[in-house]
């Protein structure tokens, strides 16, 4: 008994943790169960089970194509914010630049300035220089909001980078850009990968940026909250699932590559 | 013959600080040639200016008769050999060793040919496939060498290559490395602080010390006619004696030590009698004895302390004119206890007359 007590906050600790898990995942269990209801309307009990919102969802055009869309936004993003938090990381890394800190600081700011902020100041500036709504906008915001979270794990790959290593392969006779290309590329690899996959998410997920600077083509976040405002209906929950589904793969998958290629 | 590498009158500063003065150095082709010198002696950069991986800040340097220190890193035929090996984590044993000869161009198949014959020069033909990750330290060495020798350059750097080996792997590198550089018949430029490994491995010693160059000199020479204090001290052991010159008689000095007379060899030396003057002894050349000897140098002294240390035994003889000297014997040839009187000296050519 003395060891019960005596492990007390730690019972209690481990207690509290679950009572947190089962908060995070009970109402993703729930939409997922609602999502095989087989009747018009979200309530207990199920009674029948169905796949046919599945069916019906992947054969919603307006879903197809708001799914495209999202996804070749977050592509367009995904390169944009790679290629710039790339070569911000690449910058600061560098021993001697005027201004490094605050080259970082600026390009770290678009992660806790708010959203919405960042939407209504982006919004503002299309309209100042004149570049109308719609796609173009939208990859102009969600690059902004990427790029600081590229360059934070890049550079702290960059960091762990013995300096040896791109003297070697100058030293073998590779010039700046092949060094570049077939040493600190490859060994950026695993923040890279974990970085871009977090740029796919992030664009996928963003409701906010999109609502004030999209044009009349619906993302995916936008036509799913169009369609709750019609009222809920398991063909909601249905292709929340599948987007639930398809992004924890993604996720897992990326974390995977990113162990595997640290070992 | 026309030196392979030759610093002429080379400078280097950081802001204002000198990391190498003054520096003029030939290199003859086939050397093993060593940089020896305590951290901070300007040696590493020294090395690093060869491999184009430091400025200078005046002078020039010489490869092969061409004036190299405008030339970028890629385009010196020179390799270096880093200190943490510097092996690209991402590829395998047999690509890392490939990666110079990719560079240049050299078709695949003769590539494989010249990996392979590399590989087995060092016996690690099986690790080809391996991550440099996968392998031990004394073979992640073997492969950074065998990559830097591939793409056949004049020269070979070494920065301190074994300093992360422990004590029985280094000496066992120290002859590989040595055979390696006889077989191959490259020129090495080594860099170390330790004194040991420079002796063992090295044709000639370059022994620096802040940022200009000491002596330069074969292993034996250095050892037995060291020039200055600083080289008595960094190489090996030496007793140091503060002396005054009495008179010079040929090649033989009469030295005031603390109100003894000694002797020594004052060949190519111009000290003038009166003036001050430093001996060095090495612990090995004095000779230990309980009574004092008939017709040779003999000064009375106690023993203070007495170390074991294997292959000889060391003891500190505390002398009656105030100061102490460290004389190595044999283990069994003497059994002397701290607290024995003895009689201590050497052997006249033994002592030599330092320049500074």
């Amino acid at each position: 008994m003395r060891t019960y007590f005596s492990d007390l906050p730690k019972t209690a600790l481990g207690a509290s943790y679950w009572l947190f898990a089962v908060y995070l995942v009970l109402p993703l269990a729930l939409m997922m169960a609602m999502s095989f209801k087989d009747a018009n309307f979200i309530a207990f009990p199920i009674g029948n089970w169905t796949l046919d919102w599945y069916g019906k969802v992947l054969h919603d055009k307006q879903f197809l194509a708001a799914s495209l869309y999202s996804i070749g936004i977050a592509l367009a993003t995904t390169i944009c914010a790679t290629i710039i938090g790339v070569w911000i990381a690449l910058l600061v890394s560098a021993e001697n630049i005027w201004g490094k800190s605050a080259i970082f600081a600026l390009a770290c700011l678009p992660a806790v300035v708010p959203g919405l902020i960042n939407a209504i100041s982006m919004r503002i500036f299309i309209r100042a220089v004149d570049i109308p709504t719609g796609t173009f906008a939208i990859i102009l915001s969600h690059t902004v909001h990427a790029v600081p979270f590229v360059v934070i794990m890049v550079l702290t790959r960059l960091r762990s980078m013995p300096a040896n290593l791109v003297d070697a392969a100058r030293d073998l006779g590779a010039d700046p850009f092949v060094a570049f290309l077939r040493v600190t590329i490859p060994y950026l690899m695993p923040a890279l990968l974990g970085g871009m996959i977090f740029c796919v998410l992030t664009s996928i997920d963003d409701f906010v940026r999109t609502f004030f600077l999209g044009g009349y083509q619906p993302t995916l976040p936008m036509l799913i909250f169009a369609k709750v405002q019609g009222g809920m209906s398991p063909e909601i929950n249905a292709m929340a699932t599948i987007v639930l589904v398809v992004t924890t793969a993604v996720g897992l998958y990326a974390e995977y590559l990113t162990r595997r290629s640290r070992s | 013959m026309q030196p392979v590498v030759h610093f002429k009158n080379v400078n280097k500063l950081y802001g204002e600080l000198p990391a190498v003065e003054n520096l003029d150095l030939a290199i003859e082709p086939g050397q093993f040639v060593t940089l020896l010198g305590p951290s901070g002696c300007g040696k590493s950069t020294t090395l690093r200016m060869l491999g184009g991986f430091e400025d200078l800040t005046s002078g020039e340097i010489y490869l092969d008769g061409k004036p190299i220190s405008h030339l970028p890193p890629h385009k010196r035929n020179v390799n270096i050999v880093f200190q943490d090996y510097a092996l690209f984590p991402h590829l395998t044993v047999r690509r890392n060793i490939a990666f110079g000869l990719e560079l240049k161009g050299m078709a695949s198949g003769a590539i494989h040919k010249r990996v392979t014959e590399l590989l087995s020069l060092v016996a690690l033909q099986d690790y080809a496939e391996r991550m440099p990750a996968q392998l031990s330290g004394g073979q992640r060495q073997r492969v950074a060498l065998m990559r830097a020798l591939a793409p056949d350059p004049n020269v070979l750097l070494l920065d301190e290559p074994l300093s992360a080996l422990d004590a029985k792997l280094r000496q066992q590198m120290q002859i590989e490395l040595k055979t390696i550089q006889q077989r191959t018949g490259k020129t090495f430029i080594f860099v170390t602080h330790d004194q040991e490994e420079a002796l063992t491995m090295s044709d000639v010693i370059v022994v620096m010390n802040k940022g200009r160059i000491e002596q330069i000199g074969k292993p034996s020479e250095l050892y037995a006619r060291p020039h200055s204090r600083f080289v008595a001290d960094f190489i090996g052991q030496s007793n140091l004696l503060e002396c005054t010159i009495v008179s010079v008689a040929g090649t033989v000095g009469t030295f005031d030590w603390r109100g003894n007379v000694v002797h020594a060899d004052v060949i190519g030396s111009t000290a003038m009698p009166g003036a001050h003057a430093t001996l060095a002894l090495r612990p090995e050349t004095l000779y230990c004895l309980t009574a004092k000897p008939e017709g040779r140098l003999a000064l009375k002294g106690r023993i203070v302390h007495r170390v074991f240390k294997g292959a000889h035994t060391s003891i500190t003889v505390a002398l009656e004119n105030g100061t102490s000297l460290v004389v190595q014997l044999d283990p069994v040839a003497l059994s002397h206890i701290e607290g024995d009187a003895v009689w201590v000296g050497w052997r006249e050519r033994d002592a030599v007359l330092l320049a500074s």
